[in-house]
Formats: structure tokens, C-alpha cells, sequence
């Protein structure tokens, strides 16, 4: 068995109880509980949503992980056609004139994770990297449906374009401008997410419709901004 | 630091009010956010000056105060948002239309939305170091009428939020009604960030047949939102902090008025119950440098400013060069 305590011996500001008494961590937890937090701290390093969707957890993954259903609850990303290697698709953001973006999917149906790793106006370097996870409602709320967790990272890359000579000449607009949006864009994201999902498993309809009709969405939506 | 008070205060308005259908054209009525427009607002006229409604504001103070307030005024300070004439400012035109004859005429053009508070914290400087005692100061707000009233300009969403007043105040030596503390701040990073730009693309000075307007990109509405969310409490925070008090204590929240989100995320986050927070955006919009004293003028009629509450003044200007806030003690006056 090993000598947990002892291993952390000598790692500096770690409280533990050990060290750091239950009336230490109650006096901490009073001060650190407030009633209102500035929008920096809580959405600024990083910008995480959650909510609550009435479908199966199995039913919310597919559709996540098919990277063609951005076109139905983004509020931007259109059009998307498979690009020059496998699995990288590529198509328009709408949030901004002329904007490419490129997408590659990688996702764990074990785990039900689902990232979607993008880029504005170029595939070279994936740096804006969606992270969401479904997880079972019934196990951590106790009834039927999906928790859908969605997180991004403020990536430096968000401050300053690395790849200003693949932008669109005159485009005004950098996707890291809109940061502060971020929390408030995700959220209309998520409730389209949500709406489209309820709505499909209430009536009993296919969740991904573009897989079975007879032209598929990606040849539809060729490159059209 | 000798100790100031504020004596009195009052404001002046252009007899023009401009409905909102004045602005805007049917498919580009101003629907929200920043840009959210009010529902009425004064607009100057054309030959109007803020110097005619300083001196309008002021008499007002004079009914109030008795004496011969004139022959008293050490300090005249102004900030007119576009003046009546570049170079000059009208302070000086301020004094010889009052008849006065001050030790002190300084015309601000910096510090905007913020401004009656640097003024203050200037007068209190000035009174350190001389033995002047009372200070006019003077925020008229001009760029609606003048700017935006532009046949062409009005049709853009930003048009409809500015609007036109004055308000002037008699700030004196003394505990009276005392101000207990100031903090004023210039974040010069955020300098560069609101621009000014007409259709021509020319200079604002150069001739050419096109408006200028006040130039806030999309990318730039998103850093000034975020900014103007932090500064205005972080500030009103220090100044509670330098008067001794917590912001529980607040009796009385003025702000400048820049829009409707503004104001509710400042008070939410100061948690400042909505009654009292001072809002005059729906009837007179963004009254830039003159909203504050305008609101204080508005919290006194309405009986807001009960015997011994705080009035605490906070803002924050352009796109977040300068913030500040001042903590008042609301003394019955005599």
C-alpha cells in the first residue's frame, strides 16, 4: 500500500486534511463563495456550458459525432464538403465574410466525447477545439435524457491570428474579437442543439435525416457562402 | 486634501426632443444591444450653444444658492463633448456671460462619459493649492443635434442613442455635503479604441460632404462590452474602499448612461437594487459627460437622496480609457 501522504510530502500549497483543518476549509469556502463573479473569471480563461437535452444519450453521441449536424445547430458553419484529406471537412463561417473553416472529428463512443478540432481559412493547424461530452441523464440527474457538456480553451491563437496570409483580404472580423461572445453564442448553439434533438426523438424521427435521403447534405451544400 | 462639497446642481436642455422615429429607416430600426436606442432624446439647434445652457443651468443653481453666485466663482471647469468652437473653448465665454471673474478657467475635451467626476477630483486639486473656494462645473453633452441629426447619419442604429443636455454644478470648500472620495483611473491601453470615420474616409477636419460618426467595429463592441463590464465596478469598488464604506452602503448609484445593458450589468454586479440606480436613457438617451449630473439632478427631485446616505457616482469613457468614481455623504443642507 503505498504512503499517499508521504508522497506528496514536500509539494508546495496543497490543502489536505492533513494539513489544512475542516474549520480552515469552511472559513475558505465562505470567502470564496460569492453572489455574483465577473464574466472575466468564469468565461474568460475558458468557456464551458452544460444543459439538459430530453434524448438518449446514444441518439445525442451520433448526431454529435457526425460532423455534418454543424449545419443544423451552429448558427454559422455552412456548407461543409469533405476536404483534401481524410476525415477534414471544410466549409463557410458565416460569422464572418469569406471565412473558410476547417473541421476534423474525433470522437470516443466508449466515453461519448466528441471534439471537433477547427481553424479559420486554413487546415494545417487545428487550433480552435470544440471538447463536448453526453453523459447519461439518468445516472447524474436520475432521469431519462443526455447531459451535453461543452467546453473551449482560451487558445492564444484566439488574441492573435497565426496565419494572417491565409485570411480573406479586408476581413475585419478575427474569431478570437468575438471571445467575450463566446458563453452567450454557445448558448443560442446549445438550445438549437437542444430544440432540434426533443423535437426529432418526441415525433420519432431519424435523428441525422441527411443520412437517408436520396442526396446527402454535404453534395446540397457545395461551397456556397 | 480640503475637504469639498456639492453644493448644488442643475440641468438644462435644447427645447428640440426627437422621437425615434427620427432615426433609423424601416429596415435598419435600431433593435438591440449596444445600440438599443432610447425613446426620446434633445437634440441642440441649430445655433444653439453650450455655453447658452451652462449659463441657463447655472441661474437655476443661483435661485437656489442666493448671493451673488458671479461675483464667487473661483473655478469655472467645462467639458462640451463637440464644442462651439475648436480652440477656443467656452469657459472662458461662460465667465464673461455670467459676469464673472474666476481665478481658474480650465475646458476639458478628455475624460468623456467620466468627466464631471475628474472635474471634481481637478476642482479639489485646485482648492488644495489655492484659496479658491467654489468651482462651477459644467458637462454639456452636443453631439447629438450637431452629429447625429445628419440627414444621412441618423439612418445608421448608433444615431438614436446620443442625446443633448447640460448639467452644471456648484461644487464648494467644505463638510456640507461632502465628498469623501475619488478615484479616477486611465487605462491607456484602451486608448486607440474608438475611432472616429465618415463615409468619404476623410480626416474630420478636411472638408468633404459626409458625416463623421464614432466607429466601433463588431470585434470592437465585444472588448468595449467586456471592459466597460469590469472597469465600472472595479472602480466604484476602489472608490467605496477609499470613503471607508462597502458598497452594501450604497444609497444612491448614479452612472453615466451609456445603454440599457450597461446599466443593468453594473447595478447586478454591484447589486444595487434597479430603484436605486438613477436612469434617465429612456427620455434623454446618452447624455455622454452631462448623464451624471443629470442623474444626480433627477435622484434629489425625486427625494432619492435621503439625509445621510451615500451617493456614489461611477463610469467609465470612450472605450475605456478613463474610469472613475466618487463617494458622496448626503447631508441635509441647510
Amino acid at each position: 500500500m503505498s504512503n499517499f501522504n508521504a508522497q506528496v510530502k514536500g509539494i508546495p500549497g496543497l490543502k489536505r486534511i492533513e494539513e489544512f483543518s475542516r474549520d480552515q476549509m469552511g472559513e475558505l469556502c465562505v470567502e470564496e463563495t460569492r453572489s455574483v463573479y465577473p464574466h472575466e473569471q468564469i468565461y474568460g480563461p475558458y468557456c464551458t456550458i452544460e444543459e439538459y437535452i430530453n434524448c438518449p444519450p446514444s441518439d445525442v453521441f451520433e448526431y454529435l459525432a457526425d460532423v455534418y449536424s454543424l449545419e443544423e445547430w451552429t448558427w454559422s458553419t455552412r456548407g461543409l464538403v469533405e476536404g483534401d484529406e481524410p476525415g477534414l471537412v471544410v466549409g463557410w463561417d458565416r460569422l464572418a465574410d469569406d471565412t473558410k473553416i476547417f473541421c476534423r472529428t474525433i470522437s470516443n463512443k466508449d466515453a461519448m466525447t466528441v471534439d471537433y478540432h477547427c481553424a479559420w481559412d486554413q487546415g494545417k493547424q487545428l487550433w480552435m477545439i470544440y471538447l463536448m461530452r453526453v453523459v447519461p441523464a439518468q445516472l447524474v440527474l436520475g432521469k431519462p435524457g443526455s447531459v451535453v457538456i461543452w467546453s473551449n480553451c482560451h487558445h492564444p491563437n484566439y488574441d492573435k491570428n497565426p496565419h494572417p496570409e491565409t485570411a480573406p483580404k479586408d476581413r475585419e472580423t478575427w474569431v478570437g474579437d468575438l471571445w467575450p461572445f463566446f458563453y452567450a453564442g454557445h448558448v443560442v448553439e446549445m438550445q438549437n442543439l437542444k430544440k432540434i434533438l426533443e423535437h426529432r426523438h418526441a415525433k420519432g424521427q431519424t435523428i441525422r435525416p441527411w443520412k437517408t435521403t436520396s442526396s446527402p447534405a454535404p453534395m446540397q451544400a457545395a461551397m456556397c457562402k | 486634501m480640503t475637504p469639498i462639497s456639492l453644493k448644488a446642481i442643475a440641468s438644462e436642455f435644447p427645447k428640440t426632443v426627437q422621437p425615434n422615429d427620427f432615426f433609423g429607416d424601416e429596415e435598419r430600426r435600431p433593435t438591440g444591444g449596444m445600440f438599443r436606442g432610447a425613446s426620446l432624446r434633445h437634440h441642440m439647434e441649430p445655433g444653439q450653444t453650450a455655453v447658452e445652457l451652462i449659463c441657463a443651468a447655472t441661474q437655476k443653481i443661483q435661485d437656489q444658492v442666493g448671493g451673488d453666485l458671479a461675483s464667487e466663482i473661483d473655478i469655472i471647469l467645462t467639458n462640451v463633448s463637440l464644442p462651439d468652437l475648436p480652440f477656443t473653448g467656452c469657459g472662458a465665454e461662460v465667465a464673461k456671460s455670467l459676469g464673472a471673474k474666476p481665478m481658474w478657467v480650465f475646458d476639458l475635451h478628455n475624460h468623456g462619459c467620466v468627466s464631471f467626476i475628474s472635474m471634481m477630483s481637478l476642482a479639489q486639486s485646485l482648492m488644495t493649492t489655492s484659496n479658491a473656494k467654489k468651482a462651477l462645473i459644467c458637462n454639456v453633452q452636443t453631439a447629438g443635434g450637431r452629429i447625429f441629426a445628419d440627414q444621412e447619419l441618423r439612418k445608421e442604429p448608433q444615431a438614436a442613442v446620443p442625446g443633448d443636455g447640460c448639467g452644471v454644478a456648484l461644487i464648494e470648500v467644505g463638510d456640507e455635503r461632502p465628498i469623501e472620495h475619488i478615484s479616477v483611473e486611465c487605462f491607456a491601453e484602451n486608448a486607440s479604441d474608438m475611432q472616429i470615420s465618415s463615409r468619404d474616409n476623410r480626416k474630420w477636419w478636411e472638408p468633404g460632404a459626409s458625416q463623421f460618426q464614432i466607429d466601433f467595429s463588431r470585434a470592437k463592441v465585444a472588448k468595449v462590452i467586456q471592459r466597460g463590464n469590469r472597469l465600472v465596478p472595479d472602480i466604484v469598488n476602489k472608490a467605496c474602499s477609499g470613503a471607508g464604506i462597502s458598497t452594501d452602503e450604497i444609497g444612491t448609484l448614479v452612472t453615466n448612461q451609456p445603454n440599457r445593458i450597461f446599466l443593468r450589468n453594473w447595478r447586478e454586479a454591484l447589486q444595487v437594487p434597479e430603484d436605486q440606480h438613477v436612469d434617465t436613457f429612456e427620455e434623454h438617451g446618452n447624455l455622454f459627460g452631462a448623464g451624471i449630473p443629470v442623474c444626480i439632478e433627477r435622484a434629489e427631485k425625486e427625494g432619492k437622496l435621503e439625509d445621510d446616505s451615500y451617493l456614489v457616482l461611477g463610469g467609465f469613457s470612450h472605450a475605456g480609457d478613463y474610469a472613475a468614481s466618487a463617494v458622496i455623504r448626503w447631508k441635509a443642507t441647510s
